[in-house]
């Protein structure tokens, strides 16, 4: 409905204005207040109208100037704008002086760009600069600590694995909580195809070095236009482009290494004999049992452990065994430039790393090519396309045995090979060496990879109908073929459980396009409106197909194709379509320079609502006022911009199912496997109908206040938000007596409510330019109705009204009986009076479950400061996250004072030994179970400061590289994740195992740690 | 020429804008719309096949159901030493109200009972000639799933009063939308039991002898004969056991290993669970069977059982050593599940026949015991005992998922030594119930809980 009345409006529009007098001709040239270089590609505009031109190579610039418009305006990123009197001269001459200024900078904010002092919603921006030749994989992690209320976590250290994003916490319980991701307009592909939870990441198929700028559209004036994906946030990747003028060679390339952020300390043999020992005789076994045991683990040779005096006495650090040095090498290489017709941005990168751990790598090699050809003055075209091949040797998840970091569970007088069979130390002569399967055995006789095609690419149009209106087509598409193998040899049977070797395969492709068509509206009308108009619609369609198949049974560990397997098992195909047809509008007007308001709508149709529910309407209004405009403050000189700006509106988030709605049956049982029995074709119902399905639903109010001083040398931006989301899309728990166990609905309501934070200072004196960049953002998240449902996930993670999204629910551990050495809960039953029963139980069945922590931050926030002097460049990025817990959830086995034979973390030796003991450690008990429940005893806060990244470069003098005929010669270091500080006791403290989904946050199982990374590399200009 | 072009553009852009709407109805291609996907008596065939396959799942017989009996009767026969933490608190006997595998068996039986219901409630559309034979399988499959949810999660049926005591809900309407009707109540266990003997004797008479792997007469007497042993009706059970017997249709294997680690039936399968290549379901040998035998060696068996058979009884010999001793009976994979073996079927009618005294149904439990130890090489009795029996009982149906039902029926009490402690249960103890899992009272307030678990 509305779209129409839109579009007629913009065609009235369009058609009422158009004439045209007499012009005449301006020429000059641009140069550069630094070095007096020629500026190509600068915008020259009239203002008060479209009408413009850029720079040719040379800096000049011939322009035609309408009767009665009398100012030029000067625009180049990264320079501070110029507005001139063009008075009666025709040649006009300028330079360009280098901004310090982000308020100038232009913001994409979908389907169009706003001059940031403009904005009326919240936009963070983060310009490739500051994290161009990072040695991480993807812009996720790039941009960790960069920008206020987007928090990043990286959930393990395996390199190419998924990384979580949340945009002002987490709006939903069990639909997507990742932000929409949109490069260069089109919505790109990122749930991973796979289905197990240690998926690549689809992010890292794209090279960041290629990104020209990264745009957070957080609040619900900015994320509306994206209707009903933009509930979690968008994020907006817009790649680099040519400039017409000199075409300039860019050569990138360093290498490095890298090595775990943490290690653990187990017991030594010495330790654990005696652990394992006294738990044995506490708990009535005969000791005599356990030196067998010994002695087993010890290859059969008793020496191993028991007399340190012998030449085989063994302590084996297996942590050891499967960490390694890590090692990252990147080649990048860009071309750009172009005439004033053509212009392009060429680019190829190579990037291999090889991962902490053993068997984990990752390989990258892509190229880019975005090229923009003017077909006349009012027809522009353009193609982006962007190739990436990418190679990942994956690890298990967490879960399995065969994950390195499980390796820690064995016994330390197991040596690493066993002298018997010249072999990793797992099993002889068909019976159990060690305890459990070791994961070494993976290294030679195992392999686990994903190779994956991406391509990108999309084509543009753009008229310019008058000069007020264009018309803009794109139609973009984001390919991806995967192939991942996994083969398992003979040796590997213990944990594969096939005695004679498994091969398995999947290919999976998508096929996503999109095609965005919309009209901008832009004029100035009496020098004080200033209306920009954006309408059109867009369509997507993705498909998802994938087969995959295993083999077994293979003739020798030579053979490592399904072809060669004796039995060809579990073959399996997958499709899934969605669409989305999409309408939307936008309208920005600013009158007299401060009054700012916004107005936003977009429509969403999507094939995964029910039928009852296709369409949603999403608007948002913004309103701002730049007070540093007013009479009152023009002439304050200390504050050079004040703003403040307010914004509600209504976002979506569709992240279900495909056919969440529908009723269905399926020919596979819920393990996933064929529904049939024996050969015989089979069918069950799968899932009850829910027509009434539709989109969560997110009302977000935001409030801001942006403030420059002293000519925008400190600038601040301050925002409070809250968000409420209503519908929750939820797998709500029906009685599992009906056949099934859960309905996807929407009920239930959520909040997140935060401040965010920024201050930016610009502290240079002299020749000394020093920049310093802080966030900082809270977040409180609350369930406010799940209609009296409690979804579990994790260990003891939660979804319950009236706590945070996640929360740490279970009984509190109340330390260690001096009398006994039992493990005690507290009670926290509440008593008739209403109070908590604080007295303790060594029952854990008695210790009412409470909640006992928090996954979520209560702060995050980054701190980035960058010097430059003289050519020097030096920077550091201090990032942090405050105020959540962790779990341990292998602590029942590993923290376990001596439970079972799992090599235990060194503080297990503090155990309560005799009567008196004051300790945190109960007494050991061999299988006794004291006080291995999952409790508050596992849990830790997980607070943690990291100096994510700093750098020094140094670019040499000018008078030495044109000598060596070169633009530009830089060297530079770079450190990740150099220092981290925490009090943590785990591997690392940014940690969320892969395994674990649904509302599990939080854990740690196993989880290998980041990786710290040092890189040295050279950067040359041609 | 202006008008003309903002024309053409006008109309180009409103059939952009019109021609995607269609474009939103995605059907799936995995997957059948509910509506089409039973409308003839093939596809209610593909149904009944499903349960079969929902039945046979490893939460259900494809090992769990009869793990966990083992596990949570156990007396010091065999030791859990896995690290899943579920069957963990189940051998422990010190279950919590959110064990994932009272959840899991709670959830996929009652889902094989809804499949089933949608089988009996499109019997119209079926063939005539198949009918009666869908009609009994379905049934019979319903009261499967019921007899072993009353006996996982309730009382058993001679503790106390079972008239009154909660059993589980007896579920026999298919889900078409959750509506009230959906929040059941717990049915008493003499309901439950009731209506198991209902399904089994009306499947009985519907369902023919033989009928490939499938459930038939016999299956279903078979069930009954367990059904009646439970509550102690022991004329009823040795009937049921005797009918069986008498069709003659199954013998004892030559000698006792080749009743197990088959790829299809042996010839004293009454039922069995079907693994094939392709399609396989057993985690009797993903928990008894050694880490080199495709297991997890998370059940390793004691010193304790192994020294309780006599020496020349090949039964003793039936284990393995990988490492620790594992039994025997799960060595292989892909190999099918015996659910009822003709053997017990011997076993009940002795034990029938040997507690009503009398003139024995089919032979003395004499003969039927010693048919068995003869087949094991077993020295032969001259006279048998009730304890001599059930421990014939037990040698023969050891890892069979037999052990706490015996015991419940029995009224025996497990005692247990750990170490230096000396543990024991009564057989009416509630820590040997399943509590009803807490998503289920949680989501359905009609739900009560056990006692012990509240």
């Amino acid at each position: 409905m509305n779209k129409h009345l839109l579009f007629s409006l913009l065609l009235f529009f369009s058609c009422s204005l158009s004439i045209i007098a007499q012009d005449r001709r301006i020429t000059g040239k641009v140069v550069s207040a630094g070095d007096g270089s020629p500026l190509p590609g600068v915008s020259v505009q009239i203002k008060g109208t479209i009408k413009g031109t850029s720079t040719d190579a040379t800096g000049n610039y011939a322009v035609s100037v309408p009767a009665g418009k009398s100012i030029l305006e000067i625009r180049s990123v990264g320079f501070n704008p110029q507005s001139l009197q063009i008075g009666s001269q025709s040649i006009i001459n300028i330079t360009l002086v280098e901004s310090e200024n982000s308020l100038d900078e232009v913001v994409v904010v979908g389907y169009g760009t706003q001059k940031k002092s403009n904005l009326t919603g919240n936009v963070a921006q983060i310009s490739s600069k500051s994290i161009e030749n990072l040695p991480v994989l993807s812009t996720e992690q790039a941009i960790q600590g960069r920008a206020a209320g987007v928090f990043v976590e990286s959930g393990n250290g395996k390199v190419g694995q998924g990384i979580k994003m949340r945009i002002r916490g987490a709006s939903s319980v069990s639909a997507g909580n990742e932000p929409l991701y949109v490069i260069d307009g089109i919505p790109m592909t990122t749930s991973a195809a796979g289905s197990a939870p240690n998926t690549p990441n689809p992010m890292a198929d794209i090279n960041f070095n290629d990104v020209e700028s990264i745009e957070i559209l957080k609040d619900a004036s900015a994320a509306a236009i994206y209707g009903a994906r933009g509930s979690n946030g968008v994020v907006l990747l817009t790649t680099k482009r040519g400039k017409s003028g000199k075409t300039s060679i860019n050569l990138n390339y360093f290498s490095g290494i890298s090595e775990a952020t943490g290690h653990r300390q187990f017991l030594n043999t010495a330790q654990y004999t005696e652990l394992f020992t006294e738990a044995r005789v506490n708990s009535g076994f005969s000791v005599a049992g356990g030196e067998n045991r010994f002695t087993r683990y010890a290859v059969g040779e008793k020496a191993r452990w028991s007399d340190p005096t012998s030449a085989k006495y063994t302590n084996t650090n297996w942590e050891d065994q499967v960490f390694r040095k890590g090692s990252i090498n990147q080649l990048d290489l860009n071309i750009s430039g172009g005439t004033d017709k053509t212009k392009f941005y060429a680019s190829g990168s190579y990037s291999k790393q090889d991962g902490i751990l053993i068997k984990n790598s990752f390989e990258r090699i892509s190229s880019r090519l975005n090229l923009d050809h003017k077909v006349s003055d009012k027809v522009t075209i353009g193609i982006n396309a962007s190739v990436a091949r990418t190679f990942n040797t994956r690890l298990s998840n967490d879960n399995a045995f065969s994950t390195p970091l499980q390796i820690i569970a064995l016994a330390p007088m197991a040596p690493v090979i066993d002298p018997r069979s010249g072999d990793y130390s797992n099993t002889y002569n068909g019976a159990d060496v060690t305890q459990y399967y070791n994961p070494l055995v993976n290294i030679d006789n195992s392999s686990n990879t994903t190779e994956t095609y991406r391509t990108l690419g999309n084509v543009y149009g753009q008229w310019n109908i008058i000069p007020a209106l264009s018309f803009r087509t794109e139609y973009g598409f984001d390919m991806s073929f995967r192939n991942d193998d996994q083969y398992f040899g003979k040796k590997t049977v213990r944990n594969s459980t096939q005695p004679n070797g498994e091969v398995y395969k999947n290919n999976a492709n998508i096929f996503n396009y999109n095609t965005n068509n919309f009209l901008t509206f832009n004029k100035i009308f009496d020098q004080k409106h200033d209306l920009n108009v954006i309408a059109g619609m867009s369509y997507q369609q993705s498909k998802r197909t994938s087969v995959d198949a295993t083999g077994r049974n293979l003739p020798s560990d030579a053979y490592k194709t399904i072809a060669s397997g004796a039995t060809k098992a579990e073959a399996n195909s997958f499709e899934r379509t969605f669409t989305f047809l999409s309408y939307f509008s936008r309208l920005n007007y600013k009158f007299d320079n401060k009054y700012l308001l916004g107005l936003s709508g977009r429509v969403d149709g999507s094939s995964r609502f029910g039928a009852n529910n296709r369409y949603g309407f999403f608007p948002a209004a913004s309103v701002g006022w730049i007070l540093s405009e007013e009479s009152f403050l023009k002439n304050v000189r200390q504050v050079s911009f004040l703003k403040v700006r307010a914004s509600y509106g209504f976002t979506g988030n569709a992240e279900i199912n495909n056919f969440g709605s529908l009723g269905l049956y399926s020919a596979q049982n819920a393990d996933g496997n064929s529904a049939g029995y024996a050969g015989i074709p089979g069918q069950r119902p799968s899932q009850l109908e829910n027509p009434d399905l539709k989109w969560e639903k997110t009302a977000q109010t935001d409030i801001g206040l942006e403030v420059g001083f002293f000519n925008n040398r400190i600038s601040a931006e301050v925002d409070y938000y809250t968000k409420h989301t209503t519908d929750l899309l939820l797998n709500v728990n029906i009685p599992g007596t009906s056949g099934f166990g859960q309905l996807l609905k929407n009920v239930g309501e959520l909040e997140n409510r935060g401040w965010e934070f920024v201050l930016r200072t610009d502290n240079s004196f002299g020749d000394l330019k020093w920049r310093t960049s802080f966030n900082a953002a809270t977040n409180a998240n609350k369930i406010l109705n799940l209609q009296g449902q409690v979804i579990t996930g994790g260990f003891l993670n939660r979804a319950v009204e009236g706590q945070p999204l996640g929360v740490f629910v279970g009984p509190e551990y109340a330390g260690v009986d001096p009398a006994n050495g039992d493990a005690l809960y507290y009670k926290n039953t509440t008593k008739a009076d209403g109070s908590m029963d604080k007295t303790t139980t060594n029952d854990v069945n008695l210790a009412e479950n409470t909640p006992i922590g928090n996954p979520n931050p209560k702060w995050i926030g980054g701190i980035t400061n960058d010097f430059n002097y003289k050519g020097i460049d030096f920077s550091f990025t201090f990032q942090g996250v405050y105020g959540n817990d962790v779990y341990n959830g292998a602590g029942k086995f590993m923290s376990a004072n001596g439970d079972f034979y799992d090599n235990q973390t060194l503080d297990q030796l503090n155990r309560w030994k005799k009567a008196g003991d004051i300790t945190n450690v109960p007494q050991a008990r061999y299988v006794g179970g004291n006080g291995t429940a999952e409790s508050s005893r596992y849990l830790e806060k997980a607070s943690y400061t990291r100096l994510k990244t700093v750098s020094i470069g140094y670019l040499l003098p000018k008078s030495i590289t044109d000598r060596l005929k070169l633009t530009k010669v830089r060297i530079y270091a770079t450190a990740n994740n150099l220092l981290t500080f925490t009090k943590y006791t785990g591997w690392d403290p940014e940690v969320n195992t892969d395994y674990l989904t649904g509302v599990a946050a939080g854990n740690d199982f196993y989880s290998a740690p980041q990786p710290k990374t040092i890189t040295v590399g050279l950067n040359l200009g041609f | 020429m202006k008008i003309n072009n903002k024309l053409i553009f006008a109309v180009a852009f409103s059939l952009i804008l019109t021609s995607c709407a269609d474009k939103l109805d995605v059907k799936p291609v995995d997957d059948v719309d509910a509506i089409s996907a039973v409308k003839t008596s093939s596809d209610v065939e593909a149904l009944l096949t499903g349960a079969y396959d929902s039945m046979t799942d490893a939460d259900v017989l494809g090992g769990n159901l009869q793990r966990d009996a083992e596990l949570i009767g156990d007396n010091g026969d065999i030791e859990w030493q896995g690290t899943f933490v579920a069957p963990g608190e189940i051998f422990e006997k010190t279950l919590l109200k959110t064990n994932g595998q009272a959840q899991a068996t709670w959830l996929d039986s009652y889902r094989t009972i809804n499949i089933v219901n949608n089988v009996l409630a499109n019997l119209t559309v079926v063939d005539a000639a198949k009918k009666a034979r869908f009609e009994g399988e379905a049934k019979l499959i319903r009261a499967w799933m019921h007899f072993e949810l009353v006996r996982v999660f309730a009382k058993t049926y001679q503790d106390g009063t079972p008239a009154s005591n909660p059993g589980v809900p007896i579920v026999t309407v298919p889900t078409a939308k959750i509506t009230d009707a959906n929040f059941v109540s717990r049915n008493t266990v003499a309901e439950v039991y009731q209506a198991v003997i209902a399904d089994l004797t009306s499947a009985e008479t519907l369902l023919p002898a033989k009928n490939s792997f499938f459930a038939n007469k016999s299956t279903a007497a078979a069930l009954l004969s367990r059904v009646y042993l439970m509550q102690a009706n022991y004329d009823a059970a040795r009937q049921a056991a005797n009918r069986v017997i008498t069709t003659g249709n199954y013998t004892l294997t030559e000698t006792f290993d080749l009743a197990f680690n088959n790829p299809t039936n042996s010839t004293e399968d009454i039922f069995a669970a079907q693994g094939t290549d392709q399609d396989y379901v057993n985690s009797l040998n993903t928990f008894f069977g050694s880490t080199a035998y495709s297991g997890r060696g998370d059940i390793i068996i004691n010193d304790q059982h192994l020294n309780s058979y006599d020496v020349s009884d090949e039964r003793s010999n039936f284990f393995y050593q990988s490492g620790d001793i594992y039994t025997a009976k799960w060595m292989r994979l892909v190999a099918n599940i015996p659910l009822i073996r003709l053997a017990e079927m011997y076993l009940t009618r002795a034990e029938g026949n040997f507690r009503l005294g009398g003139t024995p149904v089919g032979t003395t439990a004499l003969a039927d015991i010693n048919r068995l130890r003869n087949r094991a090489g077993a020295k032969l009795y001259t006279s048998v005992d009730l304890p001599t029996i059930l421990k014939e009982r037990r040698f023969e149906l050891a890892f069979e998922g037999h052990r706490i039902h015996d015991i419940k029926r029995n009224k025996q009490t497990i005692i247990k030594k750990s170490g230096s402690t000396s543990l024991s249960w009564a057989f009416n103890s509630p820590k040997l119930i399943f509590p009803i899992p807490l998503r289920e009272t949680d989501v359905n307030k009609n739900l009560t809980q056990n006692e012990g678990y509240q």
